[in-house]
């Protein structure tokens, strides 16, 4: 009995211990090898028999998304997964991030303007040039700007799917009540005037509103400062203490502060519900906002004197860590669901920007646009739309150190020149730090 | 003469040594036999967890520490050993006061809030009160809800346009404050929430608590007619002292490491770091900077203060025991 006890013991020691090497052994990334087929493909061809998509569904575009999808897997034989991976681009980026650390990469990947670029930087994302030719993509064929906002190191690591830009909402009822023309301001110092006459005409409402620096002050500012002759970066170097920067950094403020610019965590919901007259925010605000204010609305270039139009959004990128067939598939993908048909859809359902050129002369677009003229604002702005400042997109944590310092200066009423400094400093240092190095 | 003897706690032992035949071992002392099963046996129930935790625990906590040291951007394959540099940055920089200062108030106001709310709650419905069982049930239940859901539901209390209290102060005339914007009111908003999705734990440990005391000594207060305070002082009190310190550690321990409420009601804002706790600024570090070896010092520094407080507190209630 004692031997047998001791012998059980042994056993489940040694079992244990077999375990415990095991275990501690075990990688913690996944490795695929060329006996196995990955996920999704199938052993004796190699053909992709599903493909995996990371979204976040910008604009609410899951069901659109849905039917997009189902039109692929009809015509391509290819079953797509798609998988609601974040509640927002960083969200999003965030679970890549771990993908990229533990295996399960999707195939294709949603990028925001601010994600994208350390991807490519760290070759998480695939060059798609090569994949392009093999596929057969008509490059050409999306909008240059848009295009190029994902170029880097001689290649391109996106290509665009919900593009948006800065749009200045205004509700048409207290406008009219203000005595004020059914047009935006051309200048901020036409806003400055009616911003006067609407607070007299609605005192309980806010003139204009603006997000808060979580909640993308930092995009919005952007075009701006811009407006003012100003940027956050000229490439790789800091400008926001310029003349031009500081001033619009101070107009903002003024306006903070003579109740003409309120900041608020929740804008576009706040202009939707008519507390509100006006509301800066993205074209894909415009898809939400048709279908729930209970109020006219006109759209608007952002004031002036100098074109604001500063692109954003996200576009679909492939992770370089899976195959060479499922890469091929997934660039198929891509550009089914950024055709010109797609394009077409996808931009009705939400408010985004078409991508394809042909988009803007296809019929279902001009029907469209006559019968939604707000919608018109934003194809208009595409001819001036520019790539966004280094500043925010390209160093880590840009948007979210810009759109802190944005909150100290509107609703901390600090210094804009102090501020701006220590910004400037801040951001030099993640440059140096960060980003030079791996240049 | 060689004999077996069995005992009903011992095992089989030799009463006579004979000496060793040509394949036995020598005979060994009787402790040393039985401490050898004993360890082997424990060793086999162990090993499974000991595998869990060495797996899934220890090996990610020395693998953070080592990361501590290094510059890694998380989309990286290759980390960069730089010494003791984080540290340095993180015990010198202006923007780890702020987010220590936040860390100390959110946890403590955290701590005391829900344990004193708590009690208040436990005595209350440790009273024969009609309906208790059902107002008990609603007590506790936000305890077991996601914290990402709450903080998202009490989005539509402190919301400055269309929340509750800003329509309840409205009715009074009264404006209400800034809780997205000013630093201050954004914490209390976040602390807040947090105390009421907690209450439940420490008023179900308080009342379990209050319903395992000495009903004798209750009464003997009475005969004595001793003063509600009185009794609840010097009778209830001292007797509720374990569950006080067990709760002081656990409540502490939770409250330290808060991440859900934060991330989804001010995203470690407004200015900035205005509600920016280190468990925050691990995350952000980590997913926004992209300085993941940053992160893991940050939690290196948490890991250690958690330690150094916890065996504090053990310390402390050791010392109280013995009293």
């Amino acid at each position: 009995m004692n031997a047998l006890n001791r012998r059980t013991a042994s056993r489940l020691v040694v079992g244990g211990l077999a375990l415990t090497l095991l275990a501690a052994c075990a990688g913690t990334g996944s490795v695929e090898t060329d006996e196995a087929p990955a996920a999704g493909t199938t052993a004796d061809t190699g053909e992709v028999e599903s493909l995996t998509f990371w979204s976040n569904h910008p604009g609410e575009s899951k069901e659109v998304e849905e039917e997009m999808i189902a039109a692929f897997e009809a015509e391509h034989g290819i079953e797509v997964n798609l998988v609601s991976a974040g509640a927002n681009y960083e969200e999003l980026a965030q679970r890549f991030n771990a993908a990229l650390a533990g295996g399960d990469l999707p195939d294709v990947v949603v990028v925001s303007d601010v994600t994208w670029f350390n991807f490519a930087l760290t070759d998480a994302l695939a060059p798609m040039d090569e994949l392009w030719e093999t596929v057969g993509v008509d490059s050409d064929g999306y909008v240059d700007s848009l295009r190029e906002d994902y170029a880097f190191d001689d290649g391109h690591y996106a290509l665009p799917y919900a593009r948006s830009t800065p749009l200045f909402y205004y509700n048409k009822d207290m406008w009219e009540a203000a005595g004020l023309p059914d047009r935006g301001p051309e200048t901020w110092d036409e806003f400055a005037e009616w911003g006067a006459d609407l607070q007299e005409s609605a005192p309980d409402v806010a003139p204009l509103v603006a997000p808060d620096g979580s909640n993308y002050l930092d995009w919005l500012f952007q075009g701006m400062i811009w407006t003012f002759g100003g940027a956050y970066s000229d490439e790789w170097e800091p400008t926001f203490t310029s003349d031009e920067s500081v001033e619009a950094g101070e107009f903002l403020q003024e306006q903070v502060e003579s109740g003409n610019i309120a900041i608020s965590n929740d804008s576009t919901n706040q202009f939707g519900a008519g507390q509100a007259a006006a509301v800066l925010a993205s074209t894909g605000s415009l898809g939400g906002l048709t279908e729930t204010a209970q109020f006219a609305f006109g759209t608007a270039f952002l004031p002036g004197p100098q074109p604001g139009v500063t692109t954003g959004g996200a576009g679909l990128g492939i992770p370089a860590g899976i195959d060479q067939a499922r890469q091929e598939a997934a660039m198929e993908l891509i550009a089914f669901l950024t055709d010109t048909e797609n394009t077409v859809t996808f931009s009705q359902a939400t408010g985004y920007m078409p991508v394809q050129k042909a988009a803007l002369e296809n019929e279902d677009t001009i029907a469209y646009l006559e019968e939604n003229p707000n919608a018109r604002t934003a194809l208009e702005q595409l001819e001036v739309t520019a790539s966004q400042d280094y500043a925010r997109v390209f160093v880590p944590g840009g948007g979210a150190r810009i759109g802190a310092a944005l909150d100290r200066i509107t609703t901390g009423g600090e210094d804009v020149e102090t501020v701006f400094t220590e910004l400037e400093e801040e951001t030099r240092t993640v440059i140096e730090r960060d980003i030079e190095p791996q240049l | 003469m060689t004999a077996d003897a069995r005992t009903d706690d011992h095992p089989v032992v030799a009463l006579t040594p004979r000496p060793p035949g040509p394949r036995e071992r020598p005979a060994r002392p009787r402790g040393q036999r039985y401490r050898r099963r004993e360890v082997l046996l424990a060793l086999a129930f162990l090993l499974p967890n000991l595998v869990l935790l060495g797996v899934f625990t220890y090996r990610p906590l020395l693998d953070n520490f080592r990361l501590s040291f290094t510059s890694w951007n998380i989309a990286s394959p290759t980390a960069e050993y730089i010494g003791v540099d984080n540290y340095v940055e993180w015990f010198t920089s202006s923007s780890s006061q702020t987010v220590m200062w936040n860390t100390v108030v959110f946890t403590g106001a955290a701590v005391i809030g829900s344990m004193v709310l708590g009690l208040a709650l436990a005595l209350l419905l440790d009273q024969k009160l009609v309906g208790r069982n059902a107002v008990r049930s609603l007590v506790f239940a936000p305890f077991v809800l996601a914290g990402a859901a709450v903080g998202v539901a009490f989005q539509f209390v402190f919301d400055p346009t269309f929340g509750l209290i800003q329509d309840v102060l409205g009715r009074l005339g009264i404006e209400a404050p800034a809780f997205y914007q000013n630093p201050r009111w954004a914490l209390f908003m976040v602390t807040t929430t947090y105390v009421w999705k907690n209450l439940g734990y420490t008023f179900v440990i308080y009342l379990a608590a209050l319903q395992g005391r000495r009903a004798e000594l209750d009464e003997a207060a009475e005969i004595d007619a001793a003063s509600t305070w009185t009794k609840f002082r010097r009778v209830t009190w001292p007797q509720l002292r374990p569950a006080t310190f067990f709760l002081l550690i656990t409540v502490l321990l939770n409250s330290f490491q808060v991440f859900d409420v934060i991330h989804t009601m001010t995203r470690g804002g407004p200015l900035g770091d205005g509600t920016t706790t280190m468990v925050y600024q691990i995350y952000e570090e980590t997913f926004v900077n992209l300085r993941a070896g940053y992160g893991a010092t940050v939690a290196s520094i948490m890991f250690v203060a958690l330690l150094l407080i916890t065996l504090a507190q053990v310390f402390l209630m050791e010392r109280g025991r013995q009293k």
